[in-house]
């Protein structure tokens, strides 16, 4: 049987047995409806439906819900058996305490009785799905965004950067500008998040982002519950932000000057390999226009080296940002696995949940 | 006491111009940012909503550090640490370090960096997690004492170990005996090591360290006309495709102290690129027609750099270059500052005669300067015709350049993970009897 490749997003779950040229076979939302057991049946206002997120900013942080959604997750959807469990690949982002990464492979022992484990980096495994073992990875997902320079295989810890924003946080700032315009309409979150995916895109360059200040083509949508907002400037702040954070409300520079502060930090010789093999992953890579935006500010940042952001390969399928560290998962599944250099049940008996740090980087 | 594997020591090594932290038993530090900080001072009080802004990263407070954050809701100031709040320019920020002449003069912002490093660099919960700290060779009881004590009372640490700088040096290199060269960023420091133990009367110590050399550098360029323009204060326009231009900009509120830090990121960037150590002593007449080497501004700006390659570093080996140097000519006093080679014969010199020659035979240098091209050999050089005729002089730097540069947290990362180790703890319990003094006793 096919190992099985999981990887937890703040907003999705990826999960899939090891097929390197086909996307996830399950592709379901992190989130999770807490329904209240109540007894008393006729009480309806005893009935408390509560949003529960096991995955906060990457980071496993309920993990009895963590727990509930991997049982369907592995049970129901991939079809496992109880007492025939397989091996499992698990995907971390960056900056991973030791103590989840320890928990996260006791659950993994000891409550679902995997034959055999093993945890990478979201970063590492991004690289391999586009072929290459050096470049940096610049993944900006729902909960954060991860910079990471990788040389030969290694993340270049000392060098790499973490950013506590995310595609969550572009949501919201859209449905605070919608409001600003729109102020009698109430839309829901997730209705702007549909919203924003349909609608966010990024200028050209920053002269032509303050020239929609004044004229920009105003679009009409219209909610499922009937109401009409009108969308104009809003569409390109959402993408603005993440080359200029100053709108966001924080106090940094944007991602590609970031980038390049980061590759700066690592050995001059590495350099080079670093800034052609740029590689962007994650769902709000897949904004319109953000790539060309991408490339002409890098190319604006580096003076002698020509950025290049890599392509995926054609035997991909489409939306590899999305998908890209599960694929890479799936790839590196394919080697670990059968050359026995996974966690297996026994070694886990016999050391404990330490053996994580010795065994997977 | 603590067995094994499961619990992991941290190990953190702040230096005066860069602050190490990771695990132990890992082979490079997870961690590494400067140690200078960013400070706005405030007029007036400050609520506790300005703090929670700070950080974004406030996904899990526990409750014992939110309260290591009200107490600092009393200082009438705000601290920015790490690259990434240090970097971004905001008006009136002063850069500060914790540091003045190599010991430790306001806690307050160490105090601040290790909650940095505890929670936004590695994530941990310090109470989980025994710490073993570097300190400089030549550090007073009183330092030591301050930080057991910041430690225990606002981190609640389970254990602590405090190591002197050249014992885990000699350790990263697998030796209980050799005379460590630690050249790093605030200072340069010659110490013997014997049997893991350090012998204070013998250590050297020099306030030429890497800053200083940069400083140097920055001043001999200034003095030939180039103007190092900060990251921060322009930016590059593409005017036509291929021909860039550049455009200034005016922050009049950045401080004087921000502006010159980032210049001087500019003049480490080429002192790293571009110096090499002189074969032989530096020669103004000799070296005035040396080949220029060109290096790239980040604003675009070509410099040809010639002589000063050779004469940044050779200050290093001849103190008195700097009076050659304008701008430079009072910083140190340096008709009174000997060269490395001299420190290194006279700390071996103060040591029993028995031990001398296995000193001069493993001589081991680390630190950021020591990665300067061509320092060992010059060193080495210079060593065997001063030292005594029938000694063996052997110097050893580490071929990889992470080992060298953090050859300190290495060291420390090695101790921490021995099985032996693990009883030579000053534990919790342990200062709550004794108290803080009773760290000596139990740290060499």
């Amino acid at each position: 049987m096919e190992a099985v490749v999981v990887d937890a997003g703040s907003k999705l779950l990826k999960a899939g047995f090891a097929a390197p040229d086909q996307d996830p076979a399950m592709i379901i939302p992190t989130k999770m409806k807490r329904v209240v057991e109540d007894g008393d049946i006729d009480d309806s206002s005893a009935f408390e439906e509560v949003t529960v997120d096991p995955v906060v900013r990457g980071f496993i942080k309920d993990w009895d819900a963590m727990e509930d959604l991997l049982r369907h997750v592995l049970y129901t959807g991939l079809g496992w058996e109880m007492g025939e469990e397989g091996q499992i690949l698990f995907t971390d982002p960056l900056s991973t305490p030791k103590v989840v990464r320890e928990q996260l492979v006791q659950m993994m022992f000891e409550t679902f009785n995997v034959s055999g484990f093993y945890a990478s980096e979201q970063a590492v495994l991004s690289l391999y799905a586009v072929g290459r073992i050096s470049g940096c990875t610049i993944d900006i997902g729902h909960g954060k965004i991860d910079i990471a320079p990788v040389c030969e295989g290694a993340v270049q810890h000392i060098a790499s950067k973490r950013f506590e924003i995310g595609g969550i946080d572009l949501t919201n700032l859209l449905a605070q500008e919608l409001w600003k315009t729109n102020p009698q309409v109430y839309i829901d979150i997730n209705e702007v998040e549909k919203l924003k995916e349909q609608y966010a895109c990024c200028a050209e360059d920053q002269s032509s982002f303050d020239g929609t200040l004044n004229s920009c083509p105003k679009e009409k949508h219209i909610l499922p519950d009937g109401q009409i907002i009108w969308i104009d400037r809003q569409r390109y702040i959402v993408g603005e932000a993440l080359f200029q954070p100053s709108i966001l409300g924080l106090e940094e520079y944007g991602i590609v000057e970031q980038l390049f502060r980061s590759i700066m930090t690592v050995s001059p010789e590495l350099h080079r390999q670093l800034i052609d093999n740029i590689v962007l992953c994650g769902g709000t890579t897949s904004m319109a226009g953000f790539e060309e935006r991408f490339q002409k500010e890098a190319i604006l940042c580096s003076s002698s080296i020509r950025p290049s952001l890599v392509k995926p390969p054609e035997y991909m399928p489409e939306n590899l940002a999305n998908n890209s560290a599960w694929m890479g998962g799936a790839i590196l599944a394919k080697v670990v696995f059968p050359q026995n250099q996974h966690i297996t049940k026994a070694e886990y008996d016999e050391t404990g949940p330490s053996i994580v740090h010795r065994k997977c980087f | 006491m603590f067995g094994g594997d499961e619990v992991s020591a941290v190990v953190i090594d702040l230096g005066s111009h860069t602050c190490k932290a990771g695990y132990a038993g890992e082979d490079s530090p997870k961690a590494v940012f400067p140690s200078a900080v960013g400070s706005i001072e405030h007029l007036g009080s400050v609520n506790d909503n300005q703090f929670d802004k700070v950080n974004e990263s406030l996904v899990d407070s526990k409750n014992g550090v939110e309260t290591i954050y009200t107490e600092k809701v009393n200082l009438k100031r705000k601290l920015y640490v790490g690259t990434q709040a240090l970097g971004y320019r905001r008006d009136h920020m002063e850069v500060l370090s914790p540091f003045k002449d190599g010991v430790v003069t306001d806690w307050d912002i160490v105090d601040n960096i290790w909650t940095h490093t505890f929670r936004e660099r590695l994530r941990i919960d310090p109470t989980k997690h025994p710490m073993l700290l570097a300190e400089p060779t030549f550090g007073s009881l009183h330092q030591r004492e301050r930080a057991a004590e910041l430690m225990f009372e606002n981190y609640k640490v389970p254990a602590l170990f405090v190591a002197k700088n050249a014992v885990l040096t000699s350790f990263s290199y697998g030796r209980f005996t050799s005379l460590v060269v630690d050249s790093g960023g605030g200072s340069t420091t010659v110490a013997p090591v014997l049997d893991g133990f350090a012998l204070q009367k013998a250590v050297a110590t020099s306030p030429i360290g890497g800053e200083f050399l940069t400083q140097c550098m920055m001043k001999s360029l200034e003095s030939k006309g180039i103007v190092f323009r900060p990251q921060y204060s322009f930016k590059k326009k593409e005017r036509s495709p291929g021909e860039y231009q550049v455009l200034d900009f005016d922050f009049p509120n950045t401080t004087q102290s921000y502006k010159m830090y980032f210049q001087r990121a500019i003049a480490a960037d080429i002192k790293e690129c571009v110096c090499r150590v002189p074969d032989t002593p530096y020669d103004e007449v000799a070296y005035s027609n040396i080949p220029t080497m060109s290096y790239e501004l980040p604003d675009g700006q070509i410099l040809e750099i010639g002589s000063d390659r050779f004469k940044a570093p050779d200050i290093l080996f001849n103190p008195f270059l700097v009076q050659t140097i304008t701008g430079m000519e009072n910083s140190i006093d340096s008709v009174r500052l000997r060269g490395l080679p001299q420190m290194v014969i006279d700390s071996i010199n103060v040591c029993d005669v028995d031990i001398r020659r296995e000193l001069f035979s493993s001589i081991l240098i680390s630190g950021g300067t020591s990665l300067m091209h061509q320092l060992k050999e010059r060193l080495e050089k210079d060593l065997i015709e001063e030292s005594p005729q029938s000694a063996r002089v052997k110097v050893f730097a580490s071929s990889n350049s992470i080992e060298r540069r953090y050859g300190v947290w290495i060291g420390g990362s090695i101790l921490a993970s021995l099985g032996s180790f693990q009883q030579m703890w000053f534990s919790k319990p342990e200062y709550e009897e004794h108290g803080a003094f009773y760290i000596h006793r139990k740290c060499d």
